[in-house]
């Protein structure tokens, strides 16, 4: 029973942990239909440079700050130089310039940081630990959570009480409406993509942190999982995509640990995107 | 300056480097490695091992009075890559002998393509058992999976006792027939295995794993997997508060593992490391140098192809010719060959080598030699 509730908890951890790796990705679909594959290096340049400018100034605040900063402005030129020429396009268009980005950051992560990858000089976050019901966690860990719901939670408050928020969802549902209505679609567009990568790239500050390990490859699992979670969480869904991220990673750790002869994580993970599918083909919270 | 004058240039400088390949004949020794793609660490890593190998031979005045030549191609760890390579090498280059710097698949492509051309060829340390099934032209210098993990069956019983072990095996043709061997011998010394748990390569959190293996409450952990999910791994089954004893496999040892787990990686012991602690006279010497070239501290892969090299060079040399068969038939005979990785007795008939296994232990930040175990009814390489 002990086991069983661990392995939940444990799994709500990995579960949080796709939450922040995919709400990059449900932002740019529910506004562009695009999907954003490369939103997968994105995340990956905030890892490293986490680890980088936290090695060099010993201050990890600022390795966050350069890698939101920097991450957010990569992603607004992605969309100005790789998507909005092509946005009357059809959608496997931007679809298959993205996954040209992403093997292109890739191959120049590793030219530019080494393929053997880098670690923390100093991380004492992801050994030291707290008890919780007779479970220890790693402070990383707990960060990792408190961190998604909190990221989470509050944009959806933006999203659905404020101005801003407003806007964005109604250039989601009818961007000439909303431009007759005085709201710059163009705007909105830009702040959405640095909105997302700025997301992606906590994401990949906070794994590097529980990890203690970046490398290039490492938005590979996201390139795909994230993209099963945006479909299992109902297409541009921000809080389906927190409840089937928590789901899914559940889901995973008990498939991992009942069926550990049988498949492995990813199998176990898509053979539930699958099932849940059958059942309801409009995602976990779409209506 | 004038295109004439450019002309000229280039026809003089193409004339000196062919007259520079004529005054000196060169032996050729092919050579494949992933130099790009997920696996370039490794791959780059054996390449700058392998050329380490041939400069200092060729500085010492090469091999019969002739001069090392590596031709070195980017097999990206792929079987569709290495077969074309493995024909250009054997074809257009007319390499007198060829080394994997590469993975299993790729080498398991290539090795009938050898074996058909009687080309000589070396795996540096794909471990597939596949790989020499190509036949009497293949060889190995690196143990096998189900041996190593016998050996590590053997090192638990006779350092901890007839004790429990939970086993965490990584997902992949190496994990598996490593776990395979210890598994079939775990029984023969005493050992109990609780659960064997597997993982796939891309994960980086274990927290399921380690979960089930607390309640499992083994007496032992043994843990197989490559620097970057052994580090995590580590580090994550300490701060769950474990505290058994962990025995990780041949791939732990890296200064990247320790990089990552930093003092979660003390204690863990490493079998089929690499002896570290200077038995062999080169190996201080190769670990600076590969450091220069490198720009960080040496990796396993690097000693292996250093080594397969070096065991190629001094094949050559005993055949006192470059005529590939007589290669072939030196390098049957090798006997006693100091190896970087330790000492290869011999070659069995199916081209798989005897050599006893180091085990190491993580101290204060570096590798130590532990133990050797040179047991020959684990050890003693197949018939057939």
């Amino acid at each position: 029973m002990m086991l069983l509730v661990e392995i939940v908890l444990k799994g709500l951890v990995y579960g949080s942990m796709y939450a922040l790796m995919a709400v990059g990705l449900t932002l740019v679909y529910g506004l562009l239909r695009i999907l954003h594959i490369a939103h997968a290096g994105l995340f990956t340049l905030g890892a490293f440079l986490g680890v980088v400018v936290t090695n060099a100034t010993g201050s990890l605040t600022l390795g966050f700050v350069v890698a939101i900063v920097v991450a957010a402005t990569v992603g607004a030129l992605i969309y100005r130089w790789a998507y909005q020429p092509v946005l009357k396009q059809p959608p496997h268009v931007p679809m298959i310039i993205s996954i040209g980005i992403l093997v292109m950051m890739e191959d120049s992560f590793r030219i530019i940081f080494g393929s053997y990858g880098l670690s923390f000089k100093h991380n004492p976050y992801y050994q030291s630990t707290v008890g919780f019901l007779g479970i220890r966690f790693t402070e990383a860990e707990i960060a990792t959570v408190i961190v998604s719901f909190v990221l989470i939670g509050l944009f959806s408050l933006i999203a659905t009480r404020t101005r801003i928020g407003l806007s964005w969802r109604a250039t989601v549902t009818d961007p000439a409406m909303a431009s007759v209505f005085g709201i710059s679609p163009i705007g909105v567009r830009y702040a959405n993509f640095i909105v997302g990568s700025s997301l992606g790239a906590i994401a990949g500050v906070l794994i590097a942190i529980l990890n203690n390990y970046v490398e290039p490859g490492m938005g590979a699992t996201l390139s795909y999982k994230g993209l099963a979670i945006v479909v299992l969480g109902g297409l541009g869904n921000v809080r389906g995509t927190l409840v089937a991220s928590l789901l899914l990673g559940v889901v995973e750790n008990l498939g991992s640990i009942y069926l550990t002869d049988v498949l492995d994580r990813d199998a176990i993970g898509f053979l539930f995107l699958i099932i849940v599918l059958m059942i309801r083909p409009q995602g976990l919270v779409g209506k | 300056m004038k295109r004439s004058q450019i002309l000229f240039k280039l026809i003089f400088v193409v004339l000196v480097l062919g007259f520079s390949d004529w005054s000196q004949a060169q032996i050729k020794i092919g050579f494949h490695a992933p130099l790009t793609g997920p696996t370039a660490a490794d791959g780059k890593s054996s390449e700058i091992g392998a050329q380490i190998a041939v400069d200092w031979i060729n500085a010492a005045g090469g091999v019969l009075g002739q001069k090392l030549q590596l031709i070195v191609y980017d097999d990206q760890g792929k079987p569709e890559q290495s077969i074309p390579l493995a024909n250009k090498m054997i074809g257009e280059d007319k390499v007198v002998v060829a080394v994997s710097g590469g993975y299993s698949l790729p080498t398991r492509a290539a090795a009938p393509v050898f074996q058909k051309a009687g080309i000589p060829y070396v795996a540096a340390y794909a471990v597939h058992p596949d790989v020499t099934k190509g036949g009497k032209w293949v060889f190995r210098t690196v143990t096998l999976g189900p041996p190593q993990g016998a050996v590590t069956a053997e090192f638990i019983a006779q350092e901890f006792g007839k004790k429990r072990v939970s086993v965490i095996t990584m997902d992949n043709d190496f994990g598996q027939s490593i776990a395979d061997g210890f598994k079939a011998y775990a029984p023969k010394f005493g050992l109990t295995v609780l659960k064997e748990y597997t993982y796939s390569l891309r994960e980086r959190q274990f927290g399921s794993i380690i979960a089930a293996v607390k309640a499992d409450n083994p007496d032992v952990i043994f843990a197989s997997g490559y620097f970057f999910v052994a580090g995590p791994l580590v580090s994550q089954i300490r701060a769950a508060g474990l505290t058994q004893p962990i025995v990780g496999s041949q791939a732990f040892d890296s200064v990247q593992f320790i990089a990552i787990a930093k003092e979660a990686a003390e204690g863990v012991f490493v079998v089929g490391a690499l002896g570290r602690d200077g038995k062999h006279p080169d190996l201080e010497r190769f670990k600076t140098e590969f450091a220069k070239r490198a720009g960080h501290e040496m990796e396993t892969t690097a000693a292996h192809c250093y080594g397969a090299i070096m065991l190629v060079a001094d094949a050559i040399r005993r055949a006192g010719s470059t005529d590939p068969a007589k290669i072939r038939d030196a390098l049957a005979a090798t006997k006693d060959f100091p190896l970087l990785t330790g000492p290869l007795r011999y070659f069995g008939p199916t081209g798989e080598l005897y050599q006893p296994v180091e085990i190491s232990v993580v101290k204060g930040g570096t590798y130590h030699s532990y133990k050797i175990i040179d047991d020959p009814a684990i050890l003693t390489p197949p018939n057939q």
